[in-house]
């Protein structure tokens, strides 16, 4: 399975007046590609600590104590501002709890949405026109290296040949891309309006046909619609039906085909949106050379078939050839450069292990193996290894981290001495003061010279592989993709986004959301919103930049059933469609049943039980996980509900045992005195109590769980 | 258990409630002509989605808002009157006047005899109309002070006979002094403040700067409490009844937690001794542990106190846990009234069925299946004829139907 995020011992505490407060206790988890990871808990048990330390927005005020978040081979809690600004929002979006909080309560919703839109657009084109130029102007150098100084005269040719060209195709795709997709949503509006015809309602079925008609010659295309006389007539009549009518016409008052009218245009869009695309890559090269030739009498698969023969034996044939010489002479001069830092990372290591670092010595090296390392990356290939790209910033903070904590470990120190003989001393007076010694933060020198070292260590071993892998290198592969990857860049930097698309995608994005009327709620402000239409928003804007991992921290809280429901069958629906991978914060383990495809149940900084939704739900062992399932009513529930007495104990001051002891009513004396390790029930069920060691008594849960679970079964087994 | 309030003593009556708040040139109906009523030591339970107009009912029977049109019963006495239904009755009435008079023949000779005629009838309609307005309209302004006289009057009555029946002119000195006192009371007694509300959010409802004895015993301070010391016994029993401890009552609220601060939202609303409650979303903020602590709390205090609690909220299965009878609403409409039990098992409305359809349960195998019907009202309903009305399908079981709906309900109610 692909792992697509990895979280390794996290602990994070919070520096406050009182002292330091262990919000999250040495965690691990990961996260697989298109699965959702439900962590459940009380608040307080630090589910949103972990999701913000995730999001790199932890409070001013947390200190990452130890730990790795490991996303696309990056550690996010070493990597710069810089790289982290890519990735938030952009990969990693989060939906928070309180939509009103991360709305702006003086700006409309639709700017708010279309905001993000129009910027990243910008941007993005901007980017990849940027890319694009670097990738073929190393290229372009590289060619000229391989191939020696009397080819650069062409050398330079073909890159520019091959700059037009792609630019040209894109330009092509994306008009096609556009009208195809306006026939798409035509075709649905029509068949809407169908639907309200037939129905004889008279709500706005008028708005609906004119949007309709006025799109139908826009979809005009040879490769979509083909408009001809016969439907042009249809739609002028429809036209002077529509004008006939008053402000508050009926439908009768339309002309009387309208349906049959319909049903035909509905036909035409169904029929054209199924036809195969032609290959638009193959399309703009011939365009570009042959800009008369009249392509629209050709049927696709003849036009596909001799713009492919033209562009290969034109250009892309002799283009992939020297290309591959180009890739591996890149290739090769980044090894050669790696084989010579080998020798230089290794005696690195050697100078970390000195008892005291000297600071000058230090940053000088770590200066010169940062500008060593950048170097010897091999730009072209876009296979590229994240190790490198982050070893500059992850050494640098370590080595920072070093010398600060050399100024401040004394002065820390002083302080707790100093603090704590002043409580002695009120101590023997017989006095009982009323505040707590703040705990010492030390940092640990001997432990970030170790993750120094080991950050070497990761380096030298991805160079080994490298250098070994040698014989493996497929140049004819990579050219292919490093051409697949320009095609990319190249639709990207084709792909303008107006005010108006964004405005159309907005409005869609609030209708796939289930926002009634959405073209008036457009231009309204947070606060006409109701709750749940708020937070149907802020998922909306989290969903505008497609990413990659959806974490939602209490969606639905705040929502009732109905909206809960559908936002939740709406976060399900977008995973499978953009294989997203969800975490998803909640108290409730009622939501998490339909959504989750594991579940860890955290308690005080801890995860307590960890498995897939059907072990903890149909085998819960942990007694916190009971007694939460214990305390939610279902529709059968007539007796008093078990409530869980208390509240979660103080972090500042952590239990010695299982914090969850002291409200559990099967404690264990041993629960109050040693941490229970996890115990493992099966492949892929871990539970932290001592319940499950073998020579604790045997313990059931709540009756009102067992009744559940067999209700449950009974249930499952009738249906099946 | 759930129980049978079949016999029981009517409490609050609601009847043909509407609020319309105005949104530019447009009205939004928020309440759109809702009609229940709730029995002595019941709990109804609203539910509905966001935005239906479920909070605004409970908002304008405690007159936070000014109702647009219909009246509020509460122990017989009304207090909640809107007026927009006369008005109506009115403009129409002109303008079936109008409509009359111009269908006569103006030649004939018994023109303006029939026009006199028609046009005295009208007026005292539209007299009778304003009568009512007047009427609403004192009631809706004055109804504390009708409360207060009629309270004032039963003490008149009572005291007369004790001090007619005293023996030594001490006694009855002594009662008229007690009369007095209690007259002062009931001169500031509000009928209102029989009703008390629970808010969704504890954080936003309590006051930070107060402490919790200041939160607490606020309404009585109001209602004319001077006696510190029965203010504090008083505060002290509440917070000892909703679980809290004395020591509490000095604090302020944001040295607790989330279930304490909903604690004392409830505290504030019981020291009144309200005859009823409106629980207005009281579990939806907190954690799920915590809310089977306060759901255990109101339980008990429903028990030990007989309150009548109006119970709004949108998580189906605390409601059906919670309540003995459950109103649906939809767009400001009530679409399905019956008994919990009864709304469970039959529920016949298509809203009803997609709100059921929607409720999650800890069972993953059967959640991976679950369908969750949709409603689409446009789809569901052909009103363009028949216009729908709020009938009773089977006993006790109230459906917003037209005719054709009503019998397919029975159908399928007798199929079952």
């Amino acid at each position: 399975m692909d792992k697509k995020l990895q979280v390794n011992n996290l602990t994070i505490s919070f520096r406050t007046q009182a002292g330091k407060v262990q919000a999250v206790r040495d965690i691990s988890f990961d996260l697989e590609k298109g699965e959702t990871l439900a962590i459940v808990g009380e608040s307080g048990s630090g589910k949103s600590v972990t999701s913000k330390a995730i999001m790199g927005i932890s409070a001013v005020n947390a200190i990452v104590e130890s730990g790795e978040i490991i996303y696309d081979g990056k550690d996010l809690l070493k990597i710069s501002e810089e790289e982290m600004v890519k990735l938030r929002g952009d990969k990693i979006a989060m939906i928070f709890q309180d939509p009103m909080s991360s709305l702006n309560p003086i700006m409309r919703i639709g700017r708010q949405l279309t905001e993000a839109m129009l910027l990243k657009a910008k941007a993005s084109m901007r980017n990849a026109r940027t890319i694009f130029n670097a990738h073929l102007k190393l290229l372009n150098k590289n060619l000229d290296e391989a191939l020696g100084e009397s080819e650069k005269e062409n050398n330079r040719n073909i890159c520019k040949t091959f700059d037009e060209f792609c630019i040209n195709s894109a330009k092509l795709e994306s008009a096609y891309n556009k009208i195809h997709r306006t026939a798409v949503e035509l075709k649905l509006d029509l068949e809407h309006a169908l639907f309200l015809v037939s129905k004889n309602h008279e709500i706005d079925e008028r708005k609906v046909l004119k949007t309709a008609i006025t799109q139908m010659p826009l979809t005009a295309h040879p490769d979509i619609v083909v408009m001809t006389d016969e439907i042009k007539n249809d739609i002028e009549e429809l036209k002077a039906g529509l004008k006939s009518l008053g402000l508050f016409g009926k439908v009768d008052a339309l002309p009387g085909n309208t349906k049959e009218i319909l049903q035909k245009f509905v036909g035409i869009l169904e029929k054209a949106i199924d036809r195969p695309k032609p290959n638009y890559f193959t399309l703009g090269y011939y365009m570009l050379k042959n800009p008369d030739a009249n392509v629209d009498d050709l049927s696709i698969e003849d036009l596909t078939k001799l713009t492919r023969e033209f562009l290969d034996n034109d250009f892309m044939i002799d283009f992939i050839a020297k290309g591959e010489k180009a890739v591996a002479n890149s290739r090769q001069k980044s090894l050669d450069k790696k084989q010579a830092l080998l020798a230089q990372l290794e005696s690195a290591k050697e100078h970390f292990k000195a008892a005291e670092l000297d600071k000058k010595a230090t940053n000088g090296l770590i200066a010169q193996l940062s500008k060593g390392v950048e170097d010897a990356i091999d730009h072209l290939t876009i296979h590229k290894n994240n190790m490198e790209y982050i070893f500059r910033s992850s050494i640098k903070n370590e080595v920072n981290k070093y010398f600060t904590a050399i100024i401040n470990n004394p002065k820390e120190q002083k302080r707790f001495d100093k603090q704590t003989a002043k409580f002695n001393k009120l101590i023997e007076k017989g006095k009982q003061p009323d505040w707590k010694v703040v705990p010492a933060a030390l940092t640990d020198l001997e432990l970030v010279k170790a993750n120094a070292i080991r950050i070497i260590q990761n380096l030298i071993d991805s160079y080994n592989s490298d250098l070994s892998k040698d014989n493996v290198f497929d140049a004819h592969q990579e050219m292919v993709d490093l051409i697949d990857f320009l095609k990319e860049q190249a639709s990207a930097v084709v792909y303008k986004v107006t005010p108006k698309m964004a405005k159309a995608k907005a409005i869609k994005l609030m209708e796939e959301v289930g926002i009634p009327e959405p073209a008036i709620r457009y231009n309204q402000y947070p606060f006409e919103f109701s709750g749940g239409m708020r937070q149907r928003i802020v998922i909306a804007i989290a969903l505008a930049a497609n990413p990659d991992i959806l974490i939602c921290d209490e969606p639905t809280t705040a929502l009732d059933v109905t909206i809960q429901s559908q936002i939740l069958e709406l976060i399900n629906k977008i995973k499978v469609e953009r294989n997203l991978s969800v975490i998803f914060i909640t108290h409730d383990l009622g939501v998490v049943a339909n959504m989750a495809d594991r579940i860890a149940v955290m308690y005080a900084g801890k995860i307590v039980e960890y498995g897939t939704a059907e072990d903890v739900f149909y085998d819960p062992r942990h007694p916190y996980t009971w007694a939460l399932l214990a305390s939610m009513p279902d529709l059968d529930t007539d007796d008093k509900l078990d409530a869980i007495p208390g509240t979660p104990p103080n972090m500042i001051y952590p239990p010695k045992g299982d914090a969850f002891a002291a409200r559990n009513k099967y404690a264990l004396e041993i629960d109050f005195e040693v941490q229970p390790p996890m115990f493992k029930i099966s492949d892929t069920h871990y539970a932290a109590t001592w319940l499950l060691h073998p020579d604790a008594p045997k313990a059931q849960p709540p009756k009102i769980i067992l009744d559940r679970i067999a209700r449950m079964k009974n249930l499952n087994k009738e249906e099946n | 258990m759930k129980r049978n309030f079949d016999n029981a003593e009517t409490l609050i009556t609601v009847d043909n409630l509407c609020q319309f708040f105005k949104m530019g040139k447009r009205e939004l109906k928020a309440v759109n002509n809702v009609s229940f009523d709730i029995k002595k030591g019941e709990v109804f339970g609203l539910v509905g989605e966001s935005g239906c107009g479920k909070t605004t009912t409970g908002r304008t029977i405690i007159k936070l808002y000014n109702a647009t049109s219909g009246n509020v019963y509460f122990e017989g006495q009304r207090i909640v009157a809107g007026t927009r239904s006369y008005k109506e009755n009115i403009k129409q009435k002109r303008e079936e006047l109008k409509k009359a008079i111009e269908a006569l023949d103006k030649n004939s000779a018994e023109f303006s005899t029939e026009k006199a005629r028609l046009t005295a009838e009208a007026n005292a309609y539209i007299k009778a109309q304003r009568e009512e307005i007047k009427k609403a309209n004192y009631d809706q302004k004055n109804c504390d002070k009708v409360y207060a006289e009629k309270l004032q009057k039963e003490l008149h009555a009572k005291y007369e006979e004790l001090i007619n029946n005293a023996s030594t002119d001490e006694e009855k000195a002594n009662l008229k002094a007690e009369l007095d006192k209690e007259l002062k009371k009931a001169k500031r007694a509000k009928l209102v403040t029989k009703i008390q509300m629970i808010f969704q959010d504890p954080i936003a409802s309590l006051d930070p700067r107060m402490t919790v004895r200041e939160i607490i015993s606020e309404g009585l301070v109001i209602q004319g409490e001077k006696d510190k010391k029965v203010i504090d016994e008083k505060v002290f029993e509440m917070l000892e009844l909703v679980g809290l401890v004395r020591e509490h009552a000095g604090r302020y609220p944001h040295e607790f937690s989330g279930g304490q601060r909903q604690r004392i939202g409830v505290a504030r609303s019981i020291i009144m001794q309200p005859d009823m409650i409106i629980a207005d979303e009281p579990v939806s903020a907190l954690d799920v542990s915590i809310q089977a602590q306060v759901i255990n709390l109101l339980n008990e205090l429903r028990e030990k106190m007989g309150l009548t609690i109006l119970f709004i909220a949108h998580d189906l299965s605390v409601v059906k846990y919670f309540s003995d009878r459950i109103g649906v609403m939809y767009f400001g409409n009530m679409v399905e009234l019956a008994s919990s039990d009864e709304l469970f098992a039959h529920p016949l409305h298509p809203y009803t069925k997609s709100l059921l359809s929607a409720i999650p349960l800890p069972d993953p195998n059967y959640e991976k299946q679950r369908k969750r019907i949709v409603y689409n009202p446009i789809a569901e309903h052909d009103y363009s004829v028949n216009k729908p009305s709020m009938r009773e399908v089977a006993p006790n079981h109230f459906v917003y139907c037209n005719d054709a709906e009503f019998e397919k309900y029975q159908q399928q109610l007798q199929g079952k």
